[in-house]
């Protein structure tokens, strides 16, 4: 990666990264890093990566949701006239991409982004545009798609705050709308467990109630709690959509752009000194199978999904090659307040918090009402980060 | 070595107090009873809270050199209680809170199974720096209503003192003298059916007599309260040295309440005032016990 961030940002911020940096931030490539060039992760196996084919067959079947999605699955192959219309917005991303091939053999795909997706597994149509003009209506309009999948976010700071809070909750606003007025069935957005906020008073585990507490400390992201909540309020107005609000922990794995994985990723990686919070991991292909779970039975709720447990952070940064730099906190905020002033360092200052205090939240109702057992463990999640 | 690391170092430091022969000792005793103490780790060897064993046997090197060594604790009843979740009920005196790390360090040492209690801690511990790592290593997490029906309901065993700091920073001349109880923890109990053991602590009021609390202060020092001993502050960071009583702690009968936890304030205070008057009557046998020893000797000895 060009530009590693020198401390870490919540990794809210970047579960994907659906779009390029704005004009002004160091570019990013649009294709999960690729440490020999060779493959691209669109339609290529990588050897040893856990791919969602093997991910789907080896899971444990609970009885309910999760087996009756595995049954359909061939049947639907088999009559592919017969396949949903499914959308994804924001499908050129990491996590839009395993989505995409996780979901492509049940629905018939549709893709939306602002790039590209070069090399996309030819079945699924591809459609370059923002989310914010009027073309992403007549997406709904012609396609007509029964089921939506929303993952277009723009997470990062490198874009004026404007842009971001406009990308994010507008572009939501709009999607709700068009949902509403094309007789979409179900929708399932992908919130964040950030939206609940790192303080000091948090209890562990808390639960889908808790308050979204996140602009309390960090303002520079609120629009991810304003976008839970526009979506919490269409859940509840259009109650013949079943609308779901997942909000995942931290997401590691090889495609996504997530900020705590390059994060965890620096040689030299700084804490704060005298702070360990304990947080929470989950794997990406795990997150793409509880979108999957979510799209597939027609999922309604707000559900907090979590991986197989939680650890310190310094814990995280070992497990994943790093070395742990602890940084005492005035000289921290200090320093990293003017470098990300000066455009030098990806995240605002309020991202110190989620390596200061836990964010840790209880993912029992999701699993309850799914099914929905994390595959990779612990181990397994920071391998999959390790150079 | 990672130099930035301090709490690596303050660990290598208790690792290498091992190679004393009284401490070796004790580790080794502590390691066999952590191997016996119930508690579910994940593949890093932490619990959900953030518990971490190896930490805890370093905490309990230190606790347990004070328990046996300073204080020469003992304990009484600890054979009765249950297996499984339970709610200790304890006074608290002393201005600092050793007792909690005594019968702490009593729990690990002669309980049978060795228990790890859990902690309840005030809202402002996450934000002070080590303490918070500290803490929550060693098993406490920030007091709210949802960690301690967590904890309960994985059948930890959590401590807790109703008293506050009413009863840590009394003065000396209201030594033994109950205050007011806080009746959450009673709530807690009801709605996890949770068994609650009275703990009854005889020595912690004399390892600090407080002549006096400079409450303004405090106030200014956002502290809870300042205390005035015969060492303390006269004597610097000497003072603060608890003087070396003996720790009597006295374990009660289970005592198990059936209701409503949502009921009214007079209701479940009559429950909290059964407690209350079970750990009274603990304490009055403690005092006579070692009245016997002689009125001076009997605190030291």
């Amino acid at each position: 990666m060009g530009s590693k961030p020198l401390i870490p940002g919540p990794e809210a911020l970047f579960h994907f990264w659906p779009f390029p940096r704005g004009g002004d931030g160091p570019p990013v490539p649009d294709v999960a890093p690729d440490p020999d060039g060779s493959s691209n992760p669109g339609d290529q196996e990588r050897p040893g990566t856990p791919v969602s084919d093997i991910h789907y067959d080896v899971a444990a079947p609970a009885d309910g949701a999760r087996t009756t999605a595995a049954e359909d699955a061939p049947a639907r192959m088999a009559t592919p006239g017969a396949r949903e219309r499914l959308l994804i917005t924001g499908i050129a991303g990491g996590q839009g991409r395993l989505i995409a091939r996780r979901l492509s053999d049940v629905f018939d795909v549709v893709g939306v982004d602002r790039v590209p997706w070069e090399g996309h597994p030819r079945h699924l149509r591809m459609h370059e545009l923002d989310l914010r003009k009027r073309k992403f209506e007549d997406i709904f309009r012609t396609e007509r798609p029964k089921a939506v999948v929303h993952l277009a976010f723009l997470r990062h700071f490198g874009a004026d705050p404007e842009l971001r809070h406009e990308v994010n909750v507008l572009g939501t606003k709009h999607l709700l709308e068009y949902c509403a007025a094309y007789g979409v069935e179900r929708l399932v957005v992908l919130s964040s467990s950030y939206v609940y906020g790192a303080l000091p008073e948090n209890p562990y585990y808390m639960t889908e109630d808790s308050a979204l507490n996140i602009s309390r400390t960090y303002p520079e992201v609120r629009d991810l709690a304003e976008v839970d909540t526009l979506c919490s309020t269409f859940l509840w107005r259009y109650p013949q959509i079943r609308t779901s609000i997942l909000r995942p922990v931290n997401t590691l794995g090889y495609y996504v752009h997530s900020a705590v994985g390059r994060y965890l990723n620096l040689d030299y990686v700084p804490t704060i000194q005298g702070f360990d919070p304990m947080a929470q991991f989950i794997h990406e292909e795990d997150v793409a199978e509880a979108v999957a779970l979510a799209v597939e039975t027609g999922l309604h709720g707000v559900f907090n999904v979590t991986g197989p447990g939680a650890v310190p952070i310094k814990v995280a940064i070992r497990e994943s090659g790093g070395i742990p730099v602890a940084v005492p906190e005035p000289l921290a905020r200090l320093v990293l307040g003017v470098l990300f002033q000066l455009g030098l360092y990806p995240f605002p200052l309020g991202a110190l918090d989620f390596v200061k205090y836990s964010c840790t939240i209880d993912g029992s109702r999701f699993r309850d009402t799914t099914g929905f057992t994390p595959l990779f463990t612990l181990r397994d999640i920071f391998a999959s980060v390790r150079r | 070595m990672n130099v930035t690391d301090i709490e690596a170092g303050a660990a290598a430091f208790v690792d290498q107090l091992r190679h004393l022969p009284i401490v070796r000792e004790l580790g080794a005793e502590i390691d066999e009873q952590l191997r016996r103490c119930p508690t579910q780790l994940n593949e890093y060897d932490y619990d959900r809270w953030g518990l971490h064993p190896g930490v805890v046997a370093r905490a309990a090197i230190v606790t347990g050199l004070w328990y046996r060594y300073w204080f020469r604790a003992e304990t009484h009843g600890i054979e009765q209680l249950p297996t499984g979740r339970m709610l200790l009920i304890a006074n608290h005196a002393g201005q600092v809170a050793l007792d909690a790390a005594m019968i702490g360090a009593g729990m690990l040492l002669e309980a049978d199974p060795p228990r790890i209690i859990r902690g309840m801690g005030e809202y402002w511990l996450p934000t002070v720096p080590f303490i918070n790592i500290a803490m929550v290593r060693t098993g406490s997490v920030v007091g709210t209503r949802k960690n301690c029906v967590d904890l309960l309901e994985a059948d930890e065993c959590v401590i807790a003192f109703p008293e506050g700091v009413r009863g840590m920073n009394k003065l000396f001349s209201e030594r033994y003298q109950l205050q007011r109880f806080g009746l959450g923890f009673m709530r807690l109990a009801l709605e996890t059916r949770t068994p609650v053991v009275p703990v009854a602590v005889v020595g912690s009021e004399e390892q600090a007599p407080a002549i006096a609390n400079l409450k303004p202060l405090a106030r200014v020092l956002q502290m809870p309260a300042f205390p005035i001993t015969p060492t303390w502050p006269l004597l610097g960071p000497l003072g603060l040295i608890p003087l070396p009583v003996k720790y009597r702690i006295y374990f009660g009968e289970p005592m198990t309440f059936d209701g409503y936890h949502n009921d009214g304030d007079e209701i479940i205070g009559e429950k909290v005032e059964q407690v209350k008057d079970r750990i009274r009557s603990m304490i009055e046998i403690g005092l006579a016990e070692r009245r016997q020893r002689g009125a001076i000797s009997g605190i030291f000895l």
